[in-house]
């Protein structure tokens, strides 16, 4: 371990290295070092002081990790040590945990301080060595230090009971995300548990929103954190973004292999990277597989050694270790990985880094271009972008060679030193509902107040109030996950058991699913997945589009059939979101005439391409573009964003597909979604949770699926919706939509057809008949019609007797009699009337196929035509809402808390009470109501 | 309502013990009440365990109900007949069966509260183990023959048993250090009988053998024990066992049934008549034994050996099953039990009494209002509150005792190991308890 002193040493006079403890001062001159860098000599002084908290943020390899433990090593030797663990490291990754525990081993044994590493790769016995006689620095992942609560939550207060520090590596990667709100709770455990408030120390990279790694490092605290920010290296990097087209596939060979850019990249590769050390990033395992074979066989071909090895998350770890340790050793060795080394295993000296694909993030693009030029030497980065070649079937979005500009505008914004901010929005419902499981398992049952106090009012989930918090707990028991005794305490129940006593619950977040792809009854592969994929969404695999199916997620299947319309260039949620900057970033490249330096020839191609296709499109004034029945719409924002308009697009009515940069809605015009779209900003106050709510899938982390309907829409709303940013995308779009049809041929326009209308009437209707044989022998004898406006007034009432002219059967249900018919008019004398009460309005009624087979039955034995335009049963209108089944008018009523008047049965009665039914649902759920009206087109009933 | 003085050390013992939710050591005669019959059962069982036999009954009752003053009423009884005491709580590091020390650490809490008639108060075991040696030597003179060959002879009859060979050679060792006057073997032998060993080398090293007490070797420690307790001259064994809801909320399945299947053993040998001079009282509640998922009916073999008199239902009961539910006091006996707290507080004396009738029936009256029913399956908390209210009236002369009724509340205890550091988060959370009442 050595790295040079940094350039920005400060003057000796201002050293705090004398402070350190001899034993310490020794070491340092041991390594050579003239002097401590910037962070190293300003944590001196406040790590010492053994109270304060603290971020290190500076580059990799800066020495962060000596910034913090040069000053704890020395205060843990000034003082007695009585046993008990004194520090505790946390690591996302047990790889960094190795490395850690080498480096850190080297100082420490010189000064006669123990160091243990504990995850699930270490031995058992050298954890039973530190479970009796726990002493020194304990390096850690999250989720051992969760099962350490879980399994020995009795012995904690004792194995940590002299804890002085704790420090979290890599900081960065933990914010915003599910693992790093368990750190959080896990963090605010071990001061439950040592009763006490622990001072932290926050290792991270220098990342945008350092405020947030504040409040991230001590939340609702984080105005005390100091934090230290080593000057910026003079990063320089030498980056080239290399363009190719994908040629349509000529052969199977060809078409399994993903086209033939993986041939001419992985030539490329092998070609420049071949006898350096290199790191090549890709976003998917697949991928890293096929280069690698593709690199193996070619290092055969050519008889030379290969030097090309695979690194991923669902290797063995003997595996990993293995090309880890290559890495270390002083061989020509390229890695092909995903993010798996994107963080700070030291890895050696690297030549370059390569990125084949557009990265997730720029944050991403940051850590990986942080690997390479680690000894002051420049970074070297190769970008490797692919595009389709263009032909008479590309898709629009490819026209635009969009993978291209998004790496460009990553590359601007990377320059910028602009990175995501942590996403903070999430409730994190479902990382509580594990750290409630894992507290009562840990001290074997636990009352409600005590979690609340523990997790929520003084922990980390603060934001989680009383309410929110007994639905919650209401939930999980109503998912057996809990159970409650007779004084309260609460315990484990039968499925919590199940969950805590397997090795999986110690993780936040969900395993991995292996999903088989099938068309027909040919395997296509097998794919990764993380999140629900829904059924119609679009999927590009082995180099051709396909349609989802069907998902079976018990059997892990899913089935496809080949599609042409839209893209998908990856799985839809299966990565990370792209941020909205990107997006907004992409949008000033398309409109700006600037090459960037950094493009070969074919990406210089690629972006005049790109340009000229937006140009044509004419994008930069409308970003609605029609092709053929559909509409695609390039509202150039971020994934989220884009997610919540296509969901409250497809809650109205007019479902949306996302796609990346874009969405399409089919079926519609330009114009035509422009008023859609109008009336959603205009006339809707829908909120996120009631566009969650309407989502077939809200169940997105690990645990949401023992969340009942409401919570886990609430918890989805907070977390993947963003409504303010849908209305400010949806002004942007309505501002440069066109609001008139152009015919391209005539050049008129005209004002678009409205793709669905809102009825001015609503006509509810009852019968009442003398059976059930519509089209038979039964007959009308009483019928009722109440008009009601779309505000839910009633407009006006009618109700005729009928004279079935037969005798009268089922007396007893409405009660009406012969007597009662024998003088009224039949119903081809009332049609007319009738048909003028039902005229221009939306036909209601309760279990309307009954009504309304009757009525079209005694309309087609008259003369009078019926010219009703839409239909509306409440009976379906009430099982949407509550899903509790076909129920009759009064159940209907009742639940919703009404109580009917006047007698059933008879057909204004019937009517009236439906009226209100209706009245209901149109100030409550009116949505339901539109969505509901069927039949606009028929011109009949 | 008798007469008879309680010397102000009973008294204040009781009181704070009472106060503190605890069930005071002795002298729990002045506040015994009600459940006269399953006393009567019980001593029954001590007679016979005193005679040879052995026993294994479960005491069930709800939380607070009295299960653990039960069992220390009965625990006094047995002293007095002359038996060894041994009684533990159980808790999540204290188990019958485990692999990780809690069970030898359950047998260490034993064997620490090893209690005699001449030692109440637990800490017994020294003083048995000497009693032992002396009534050795007392034999040898008798018999002319050397105190070696007496003790080799009776720990012979020990050898038999699992584990008896090196509890026999702790004895033997107990009796050299005596001979030799090596105060610190006799010290380190008692320390081997109590568990507090923890590593076979350093007992090897102190006493010549090659075991310890660890978690495998529970319940034959205290079979030998039994034995062991006889030869000292004592006529039996009782172990108490309370708390045992704490297997019940052991996490794993695995872990409750390993400790089902200790119970299994023990249950099995007192009934088939294998042990002698051995009760055990199980001390739980009604989920500990009825939950078919987790409690001891989850483990079928218990299951059918624990399935209570099918007649005794109704108001009908029987008291010579292996479970002993506790029924709940009723009105009469809760009155009862108020007027003797009023004179224990008085120490005996009627003229110091601090509330006059009405204020019992007006306490009582207020609880069954605040707390409902419950107040008569938990007198644990009825009687903090009520010897919290006397003592607010000893200290403040002429208070009247009508407002103080009102004013009594009850609250949930909480584990201090989950409150929040900063107590302001705390107090706020108090004021308004929400979920303190939640119910799923």
């Amino acid at each position: 371990m050595s790295w040079p002193p940094s350039a920005s040493d400060t003057s000796p006079g201002s050293s705090h290295f004398f402070r350190l403890h001899q034993k310490v001062q020794r070491w340092i001159h041991r390594q050579g070092w003239q002097k401590l860098n910037d962070a190293q000599e300003q944590a001196i002084p406040l790590v010492l002081k053994g109270t304060e908290d603290v971020i290190v943020s500076a580059a990799t390899a800066s020495g962060k990790t000596e910034a913090a433990f040069l000053p704890i090593c020395s205060a843990l030797l000034d003082e007695v040590d009585d046993g008990g663990i004194r520090v505790l490291y946390v690591s996302p990754l047990k790889a960094l945990i190795n490395d850690q525990h080498r480096r850190l081993d080297e100082l420490c044994e010189d000064l006669d301080l123990p160091v243990h590493r504990w995850h699930g790769d270490v031995p058992g016995s050298a954890k039973a060595k530190v479970l009796t006689k726990p002493d020194g620095i304990l390096l850690i992942t999250p989720e051992s230090l969760e099962a350490m609560f879980v399994l020995r939550g009795m012995e904690i207060g004792w194995l940590l009971r002299a804890l002085r520090w704790v420090v979290i590596d890599e900081m960065h990667s933990f914010m915003g995300t599910e693992r790093g709100a368990q750190l959080q709770s896990l963090l605010h455990r071990v001061e439950l548990a040592t009763r006490r408030r622990v001072p932290r120390i926050g290792l991270s990279a220098t990342l945008g929103d350092m405020e947030s790694a504040r409040d991230y490092l001590r939340p609702g605290n984080g105005g005390d954190v100091h934090l230290l920010t080593a000057s910026h290296q003079s990063a320089d990097i030498s980056a080239i973004i290399r363009g190719y087209v994908n040629e349509a596939p000529t052969t199977e060979d060809d078409e399994a292999d993903g086209g033939t850019s993986v041939e001419r990249i992985s030539e490329h590769v092998f070609t420049k990277l071949r006898g350096g050390n290199n790191l090549v990033f890709f976003d998917r395992r697949g991928d890293v597989e096929l280069y690698a074979d593709r690199l193996r066989r070619r290092s055969e071909e050519h008889a030379v050694p290969n030097e090309f090895f695979p690194h991923h998350g669902s290797l063995a770890k003997d595996v990993r270790e293995h090309v880890e340790g290559l890495l270390k050793s002083n061989r020509p060795v390229t890695v092909l990985c995903t993010s798996t080394l994107e963080m700070g295993i030291d890895i050696g000296t690297l030549t370059s880094v390569a990125q084949v694909g557009a990265p997730p993030s720029v944050a991403s693009l940051r850590q990986r271009i942080g690997r390479s030029g680690r000894r002051g030497e420049p970074a070297v980065l190769r970008m490797y972008v692919t595009a389709q070649e263009i032909n008479a079937d590309i898709a629009p979005q490819d026209e635009l060679r969009a993978e291209l500009f998004q790496a460009v505008a990553m590359m601007s914004l990377l320059s910028e030193r602009w990175y995501e901010p942590a996403d903070t929005s999430s409730l994190h419902l479902s990382t509580l509902i594990q750290q409630i499981m894992s507290v009562i398992a840990q001290h074997q049952g636990a009352h409600p107040v005590e979690l609340f106090q523990a997790l929520c009012l003084s922990g980390p989930f603060a934001h989680i109030d009383k309410t929110t918090f007994a639905t919650l707990l209401r939930d999980l028991g109503q998912a057996e996950l809990v159970q409650q005794e007779p004084d309260g305490l609460l315990l484990l129940g039968r499925v919590g058991e199940r969950i805590v006593n397997h090795y999986s619950f110690y993780a936040v977040f969900a395993e991995k699913q292996e999903y088989r792809l099938v068309h027909g009854s040919r395997t296509l592969g097998v794919l990764h997945m993380t999140t629900p994929t829904e059924v119609g969404s679009l999927v590009i695999f082995a180099g051709r589009r396909w349609k989802i199916v069907s998902v079976d997620d018990q059997a892990a299947l899913i089935q496809v059939e080949p599609s042409r319309g839209g893209r998908a260039p990856k799985f839809a949620g299966g990565r990370a979101e792209i941020h909205d900057e990107v997006r907004r970033r992409m949008r000033r490249w398309y409109e700006s005439d600037d090459v960037p330096g950094y493009l070969d020839a074919t990406a210089q191609r690629l972006l005049d391409e790109g340009r000229a296709a937006y140009r044509r499109f004419d994008l930069a004034r409308n970003p609605a573009l029609a092709t053929g029945n559909d509409t695609i719409v390039f509202p150039w924002r971020g994934d989220r964003i884009v997610n919540t308009l296509t969901a409250w697009l497809t809650r109205a009515g007019v479902p949306a597909v996302g796609d990346g940069v874009a969405f399409t809605v089919p079926k519609c015009t330009p114009a035509q979604l422009r008023a859609v779209l109008q009336q959603l900003l205009f006339e809707d106050d829908t909120t996120a949770e009631d566009i969650a709510a309407a989502l077939p899938d809200t169940t997105v982390e690990k645990h949401d699926v023992h969340l009942g309907k409401p919570l886990r829409t609430r918890g989805y709303a907070a977390g993947y919706l963003d409504m303010t940013g849908a209305r400010s995308a949806l002004t942007d779009l309505i501002d440069r939509m066109p609001e008139y049809e152009v015919d391209v041929i005539t050049g008129t326009s005209s004002v678009p057809a409205p793709l669905f209308t809102t009825p001015t009437a609503y006509a509810v209707v009852d019968v009442e008949t003398t059976g059930f044989a519509a089209w038979g022998k039964d007959r009308v004898i009483e019928v009722a019609v109440i008009r009601v406006a779309p505000d839910g007034t009633v407009l006006g009432e009618w109700s005729a007797l009928v004279n079935p002219q037969r005798p009268l059967a089922a007396s007893e249900i409405h009660g009406i009699t012969e007597d009662d018919v024998v003088g009224a008019l039949a119903f081809a004398d009332i049609a007319p009337t009738l048909a003028a009460h039902l005229a221009d309005a939306v036909v209601v009624a309760h279990n309307a196929s009954f009504d309304l087979n009757f009525l079209n039955a005694e309309f087609a034995r008259t003369s009078t035509p019926l010219t009703s335009s839409a239909t509306l049963c409440t009976m379906k209108l009430d099982d949407r809402v509550h899903q509790a089944g076909r129920r009759k008018l009064h159940d209907c009523l009742t639940a919703i808390g009404i109580t009917t008047h006047g007698t059933a049965h008879r057909a204004l009665a019937d009517a009236r009470a439906t009226a209100d039914l209706l009245r209901h649902y149109l100030i409550h759920t009116p949505h339901d109501v539109r969505n509901l009206v069927t039949g606009s087109e028929r011109s009949t009933l | 309502m008798n007469d008879t003085r309680i010397r102000p050390r009973d008294r204040d013992a009781i009181i704070q013990s009472l106060r503190a939710g605890v069930v005071p050591r002795s002298g729990q005669q002045h506040v015994q009440v009600g459940r006269a019959r399953e006393v009567e059962s019980l001593l029954r069982d001590l007679d016979s365990v005193a005679d040879g036999g052995s026993t294994a009954r479960f005491v069930i009752g709800e939380y607070g109900s009295g299960k653990t003053f039960f069992l220390n009423l009965i625990r006094a009884a047995a002293l007095k007949k002359r038996l060894v005491t041994m009684h533990a709580d159980l808790a999540p590091d204290r188990r019958l069966h485990a692999t990780g020390g809690q069970a030898r650490s359950l047998y260490a809490e034993l064997a620490r509260n090893t209690s005699t008639s001449a030692k109440p108060d637990g800490g017994a075991l020294a003083g048995i183990v000497e009693r032992f040696v002396s009534q050795a030597l007392t034999t040898a003179r008798e018999q002319g023959t050397s105190p070696e060959n007496v003790i080799r002879q009776r720990m012979a009859e020990l050898s038999e048993l699992v584990g008896g060979y090196d509890f026999g050679t702790v004895v033997e060792a107990y009796w050299r250090g005596h001979d030799t006057g090596n105060e610190q073997l006799k010290i380190d032998a008692v320390r081997w009988l109590r568990g507090e060993f923890t590593t076979k080398t350093e007992a090897r090293a102190a006493l010549g053998v090659r075991t310890i007490v660890d978690d495998a070797s529970f319940y034959d420690q205290l079979k030998l024990m039994s034995r062991f307790v006889r030869m000292a001259g004592y006529s039996g064994l009782l172990v108490c066992l309370d708390e045992m809801v704490n297997l019940y909320k052991l996490t794993s399945s695995q872990a409750r049934s390993a400790n089902y299947e200790q119970i299994l053993r023990i249950v099995n040998d007192s009934l088939q008549g294998i042990s002698t001079h051995v009760g055990f009282l199980f001390g739980g509640t009604p989920e500990f034994l009825m939950d078919t998922r987790r409690g001891l009916y989850s483990y079928e073999a218990l299951q059918s050996r624990l399935a209570e008199n099918a007649f005794a239902a109704n108001g009908l009961v029987d008291h010579s099953g292996p479970v002993l539910r506790l029924t709940n006091l009723t009105q009469e006996d809760f009155y009862i039990l108020l007027t003797k707290l009023r004179h224990v507080h008085a120490s005996g004396d009627p003229q110091q009494y601090l509330v006059p009738d009405e204020a019992l029936h007006a306490f009582m009256r207020h609880c069954s209002q605040n707390i409902g029913d419950a107040y008569f399956r938990t007198p644990r908390t009825t009687i903090r509150e009520f010897l919290n209210l006397l003592s607010v009236l000893e200290h403040n002369p002429g208070q009247p005792w009508e407002p103080l009724v009102g004013g009594v509340r009850f609250e949930a205890e909480l584990n201090p190991d989950l409150e929040p550091l900063e107590p302001a988060a705390q107090d706020e959370s108090r004021v308004d308890d929400e979920l303190a009442t939640f119910r799923l």
